[in-house]
């Protein structure tokens, strides 16, 4: 598909998405909620981690550092300002961290990263503590969960849209010639700091996009809840299961792993971890490509 | 090929939409009372959740249906728990219960662990009347929010801090150092203690906070015991209320009042310490000898769970309980006639009578308890004491 034809596809499914509140339960629409949060997460962690094989832990903190934003600006501010600092809050602090730490590589990145969670959560509470001698801020009257709604199929439409961009961009090139060979890429005049920098902060921008958005849906907002761990673990294992390499893979991946993960825990209320543990082993074992690399396996049995 | 891929992944979507939607029963005269409720039973909520209330549902609602049902305005129905795992996330909490509210239509709800818990599913009681009644939720800022369908049973932290305060001043305690947790429970602890020290005259000599999660503080214990405090409070929560007793008794620091707060109820932190915590205070409400009532809930708790409840907020949960039963029997399940009852009436529960004003139990007061032997005796107030204080503290064992 050319790239008109991706975009042209997804606005189309946006559409037929944004009609889900005249069409769903209240639960239903909060669990397609759950879901476009994690497509959003999980492509545009593809988009930068999957391409250039840095593995990034640092999503909880650009959705905390969002849903903080939310918490310091709203009731204030509108809503859809406050998404967009959330947004740009995230992809600032990306951008300077990144120029300081992209050039380390393996374990080291992804540890470096999963600290930097932890760096904003004690740095937000300190100064809350000192400054506003609070740690918790409530959020009073938060918008309609239709408005929540359609702000997060906003920010994963773009979020998916701007991943196609970028792979048929000369960004993505560059992205995938730093996965592959990081000093070609150099070599052949591609400048990585440049390419890396930019990735981390896009996939920062709507990270953040999106914790801002959600976060007004927990009226109580405080570091230890916001700054979750398990959050950025979460997407990094869809899309890992979906196939980073891909765009469809971690969209699937993420509808998969949400109402997987939701049918379990509804049915099963004390076997579902293990469970769920169980499945991403067998699919971790045979099917280490992702469910992207089931199509490519069709084709070849059909060719 | 891509198209029928895709209308497989659509269809397998559909379907297992369906299935978490679920069928809800026509309400029938005999069917049972649905009670939905959602609850860490994994993640870093669980220990707590599965100390001081859940297991308080379990047995309630079999308690209940053993004696052949719950009495709705003199009907007896069974009751049904749904009971969903929450995976200690604001976000998974929020969706189960608009769940359990808005798809499911139970007839009831139980509260969630914990105080951010309880601030995340405010707005949903309001917008579908559900009346909720608190165990684990303390703050001022909750009861701020002025929302006319929760309750908070549990003693709040000026009531608990102004008893420590009265305590210490009848054993002519003069100066006393302070830490707290960095987090809404530290802070609204910390400042309600220096309020009533300050109207006591306990001077608090040395103030310091840490954040949730610290794994050493000897440091800050070291300069405390340099500075020689009559009295010792740590505002912590479990993990740090170990680590304060742990750590206080390595250095030797024994002052004649030690206090450390969430945790210190826990039966599991009498086992884990062993004799070392004779002496120890905390925050409790009551034990098995303070009354018949509290003797024959310790002891059906013990029978069903095999192991003890815990000394403060276990019997909240179960008075909680008891006033939500009171009510339905009174007034049936009409959610919006369940919440004037809650609020307008009076009830005999666990812990005595329950009383509600703007959605606060006034009719508890503060406690303090104190480690003796293997009970969490209560010391204050006198008029709830099960046994004399023991002071001052004895040295570490």
């Amino acid at each position: 598909m050319t790239l008109r034809e991706i975009l042209g596809a997804i606005a189309a499914g946006a559409l037929v998405l944004a009609a889900l509140p005249w069409l769903a339960s209240d639960f239903m629409l909060s669990l397609a909620l759950t879901c476009l949060m994690y497509i959003g997460l999980a492509v545009t962690w593809a988009m930068f981690s999957g391409a250039t094989n840095y593995l990034s832990l640092a999503t909880s903190a650009f959705f905390g550092i969002g849903a903080y934003v939310t918490a310091w600006g709203f009731g204030t501010l509108p809503y859809a300002l406050v998404v967009a600092l959330g947004g740009l809050a995230a992809a600032a602090f990306a951008s300077l961290v990144g120029a300081g730490i992209l050039h380390l590589r393996g374990a080291y990145f992804a540890v470096l990263t999963f600290g930097l969670g932890e760096l904003v959560r004690h740095a937000i509470t300190y100064s809350e503590k000192t400054y506003a001698h609070t740690v918790g801020r409530v959020l009073q009257d938060a918008p309609e969960s239709t408005a929540v709604y359609w702000t997060v199929l906003l920010i994963a439409t773009a979020a998916v849209a701007a991943c196609a961009a970028v792979r048929a961009s000369r960004l993505g090139l560059a992205l995938a010639g730093i996965g592959a060979d990081e000093e070609r890429a150099q070599t052949l005049g591609v400048n990585t700091r440049r390419a890396k920098i930019a990735g981390f902060a896009l996939a920062a921008f709507f990270a953040g996009a999106l914790g801002a958005a959600v976060a007004v849906r927990w009226t109580y907002i405080e570091p230890a809840s916001v700054f979750n761990p398990f959050i950025g673990f979460q997407t990094v294992l869809i899309a890992m299961i979906g196939g980073a390499q891909t765009l469809a893979g971690p969209i699937v991946s993420a509808v998969v792993f949400s109402l997987l993960t939701e049918l379990l825990r509804l049915q099963f209320p004390y076997a579902y971890l293990i469970v769920l543990g169980f499945l991403l082993i067998v699919l971790v074992l045979y099917l280490p490509g992702g469910l992207a690399s089931l199509i490519s396996r069709w084709r070849q049995a059909r060719a | 090929m891509r198209r029928t891929l895709l209308k497989a992944a659509v269809a397998a979507a559909l379907g297992a939409a369906s299935a978490l939607a679920g069928v809800t029963p026509a309400s029938a005269q005999d069917a049972p009372v649905r009670i939905g409720y959602a609850i860490a039973r994994t993640g870093p909520w669980a220990a707590g959740a599965q100390i001081t209330q859940e297991p308080n549902y379990i047995m309630w609602a079999e308690q209940v249906n053993a004696a052949g049902g719950l009495n709705v305005k003199g009907k007896k129905r069974k009751v049904e728990l749904i009971g969903l795992d929450d995976r200690s996330e604001a976000e998974t909490m929020v969706r189960s219960y608009e769940k359990l509210m808005a798809s499911d239509k139970v007839d009831l709800i139980l509260p969630p662990w914990g105080t951010g818990a309880n601030f995340a599913v405010m707005p949903l009681i309001q917008k579908y009347g559900y009346p909720m009644i608190a165990p684990t939720a303390t703050g001022r800022k909750l009861l701020g929010m002025k929302n006319p369908y929760f309750f908070a049973i549990l003693q709040q932290p000026d009531l608990m801090m102004d008893a420590l305060g009265e305590f210490l001043k009848a054993r002519n305690i003069k100066t006393a150092a302070m830490i707290h947790v960095d987090e809404l429970f530290g802070l609204e602890q910390a400042a309600a203690l220096e309020k009533s020290f300050k109207e006591k005259g306990i001077q608090i000599i040395e103030k310091k906070s840490y954040p949730l999660g610290v794994k050493d503080l000897k440091p800050v214990l070291n300069d405390i015991k340099a500075k020689n405090p009559d009295a010792f409070v740590a505002l912590s929560y479990p993990p740090d209320t170990f680590l304060v007793t742990a750590q206080a008794r390595e250095i030797a620091f024994n002052p004649k009042a030690f206090y450390a707060s969430v945790g210190t109820a826990f039966p599991v932190y009498r086992d884990k310490m062993g004799p070392a915590i004779e002496g120890v205070m905390g925050l409790g409400t009551l034990n098995p000898k303070s009354s018949p009532a509290a003797k024959a809930y310790f002891d059906a708790h013990t029978a069903r769970h095999k192991k003890e409840p815990d000394r403060w907020a276990s019997a909240h949960a179960w008075a909680a309980l008891q006033v939500m039963q009171q009510a339905i029997a009174k007034v049936g399940l009409d959610r919006k006639a369940l919440r004037d009852a809650i609020a307008g009436g009076e009830f005999d529960t666990v812990i005595g009578k329950v009383r509600f004003r703007n959605g606060e139990n006034i009719a508890t007061p503060g406690v303090v308890s104190q480690w003796q032997g293997k009970e969490f005796e209560v010391v204050w107030p006198p008029d709830r004491a099960t046994a004399p204080a023991l002071h001052p503290k004895p040295a570490w064992k």
